[in-house]
């Protein structure tokens, strides 16, 4: 998809001829782009459930927040954490996480408590952590796992939304072509990993950051006009 | 929490003990109760959402600790032998007594509860009457008060009852099951009704945590029956709710977060509430156990010739 957003863009771009957005800038705005539209999806997803609660959203294909849910759990990510001291109740977040959405030791789910409450909580005598009922706090990137005697190394992973990988458009120079050529094998290559569907959302957004690299305000103005054509639909 | 096997079940699957999982049907865990309300009654489109799972905790708990005051019918016993101080010490889990019996030669005999003072604390005094204090200045305390060691001793008056006997319904001492009287001189006055049993009598100090009995009991075995709040020392893992129960302790949940919310109309609050109370009512109908063959056999009583 990223060679097609490519193409795209550099045909807007350079209706006059004098519009060029060399590899690296792409890949700059391909990825500020990317990860606009993926935080979008969160903000989507909330809007598409109230509107659910206020029964202005249908079901089966017109069941908008299913999708939504599909595309968010494209990024979705399941792994042990890494104890930071042996022995030791806490544990190191992954690093590549945008949103922990569950974390299990031995099949339980652990919640989250804010730090505001943990200290009451752990002092409650019907409500502190316990094996059947564990929860845990952040710091950082240190998890800490309550209760105290949850200690295993392995025993603590998380079902976790990660960021998208950054897409790179990679090339090779051929003499004797004009530019650089798209190369799919290169060993750092990466794609989008967003949905073909936001193929449009990804070349406006792009259009806009390069517009105004160019200071092509024209650019501008029809990326952001695509844009909202697009939010009034949805 | 899956269901077992029938193996599982009559034999724990050979492990010990055996009956581990003997009448566990009727039961269902906290465990599960704050994990299906949590899946059932709390999320995007419930009356309930964005709640921690530790208020469900919190509520869940207070539910079954109100069930276990007065709906269950989970009534623990515990036999003790009274102690050198006439002191029986209240179990672990105690909350409320329900029945005290002394057990003498196979005989369980229901004891009164004496609402006269029979313990109290002291402190030590001077000659002149100042109350002393250690080096931190804490106050003393003897070991025993006065009327302490006056109902150990059993040197405290209470109303002798014997028909046969010429001092029966008199005020005397009962000293190691014997009793003493004072010469009759003066006036008489009436009965203490609420002590008037043959029976011993005792007194619970909830504070001191211990029951107090009177001289007559040392060495004596006692069955306290009571009950208990069902947190099972603190071990999530066994509290239980009889499933005639469970309905009511999921609309206890709703109720409790829906009336704590903020901006919650009352008439979603006032809904909760009318289905906790009617939820509540039917369990307890239903564990009374009133069936019409058991209604059948206490009225045929109704024809029997009372002698």
């Amino acid at each position: 998809m990223i060679d097609a957003v490519r193409n795209t863009v550099l045909a807007i771009l350079n209706k006059n001829n004098y519009g060029y957005l060399s590899p690296s800038d792409f890949n700059l705005y391909a990825q500020q782009a990317q990860l606009e539209i993926f935080e979008d999806y969160f903000y989507q997803y909330n809007t598409q459930l109230n509107l659910e609660n206020a029964r202005r959203s249908g079901t089966d294909y017109a069941d908008i927040s299913k999708g939504i849910l599909e595309v968010i759990d494209l990024f979705s990510k399941t792994a042990t954490l890494a104890q930071t001291a042996a022995a030791d109740n806490t544990y190191t977040m992954p690093s590549d996480y945008y949103l922990i959405n569950k974390v299990i030791y031995k099949g339980l789910e652990v919640e989250r408590v804010n730090q505001s409450k943990i200290t009451m909580l752990l002092n409650s005598m019907i409500t502190a952590p316990s094996i059947d009922f564990p929860a845990y706090t952040t710091e950082g990137s240190i998890m800490t796992v309550y209760p105290a005697t949850i200690t295993g190394a392995a025993d603590i992973s998380s079902q976790y939304v990660r960021y998208p990988l950054t897409p790179k458009w990679t090339y090779n120079i051929a003499l004797e072509a004009q530019g650089p050529v798209f190369n799919q094998s290169s060993s750092d290559y990466q794609d989008f990993e967003l949905p073909l569907d936001n193929l449009n959302d990804l070349v406006n957004k792009i259009c806009q950051y390069a517009g105004v690299e160019i200071r092509e305000a024209a650019v501008v103005q029809f990326a952001q006009g695509q844009e909202t054509q697009n939010n009034t639909q949805q | 929490m899956a269901y077992i096997s029938q193996y599982q079940y009559y034999e724990n699957s050979g492990a010990n003990p055996e009956d581990a999982n003997w009448g566990s049907y009727q039961y269902v865990s906290l465990k599960d109760i704050v994990n299906n309300f949590m899946l059932m009654y709390q999320g995007n489109h419930s009356l309930v959402n964005n709640e921690e799972r530790y208020k469900i905790l919190f509520h869940a708990k207070r539910a079954v600790q109100e069930l276990n005051y007065d709906a269950f019918k989970e009534i623990k016993a515990l036999e003790l032998t009274v102690n050198d101080a006439v002191r029986f010490i209240l179990p672990s889990d105690y909350v409320n007594w329900v029945r005290i019996s002394l057990f003498e030669n196979g005989v369980l005999y229901p004891m009164t509860e004496n609402i006269r003072l029979t313990s109290a604390t002291a402190y030590l005094q001077d000659n002149n009457l100042n109350i002393l204090f250690d080096e931190a200045g804490s106050v003393l305390k003897p070991e025993f008060s006065p009327i302490d060691i006056a109902r150990i001793k059993g040197t405290k008056k209470s109303i002798y009852l014997n028909e046969n006997s010429a001092y029966n319904g008199s005020e005397g001492y009962c000293c190691d099951g014997n009793w003493f009287f004072d010469f009759s001189i003066g006036a008489r006055f009436g009965l203490n009704t609420e002590t008037a049993n043959a029976n011993p009598t005792f007194r619970i100090d909830a504070k001191a945590g211990v029951i107090n009995f009177d001289s007559t009991m040392s060495g004596k075995s006692v069955i306290v029956e009571y009950v208990s709040d069902g947190m099972e020392g603190g071990d999530n893992s066994l509290i239980t709710v009889n499933k005639l129960f469970e309905e009511y302790v999921y609309s206890y949940i709703q109720y409790s977060i829906l009336d704590s919310k903020l901006g919650v109309q009352e008439y979603v609050v006032n809904r909760a509430k009318k289905k906790k109370a009617a939820l509540l009512r039917n369990a307890k109908i239903r564990i009374s156990n009133i069936h019409p063959g058991r209604l059948l056999m206490n009225l045929r009583g109704q024809n029997k010739w009372i002698k």
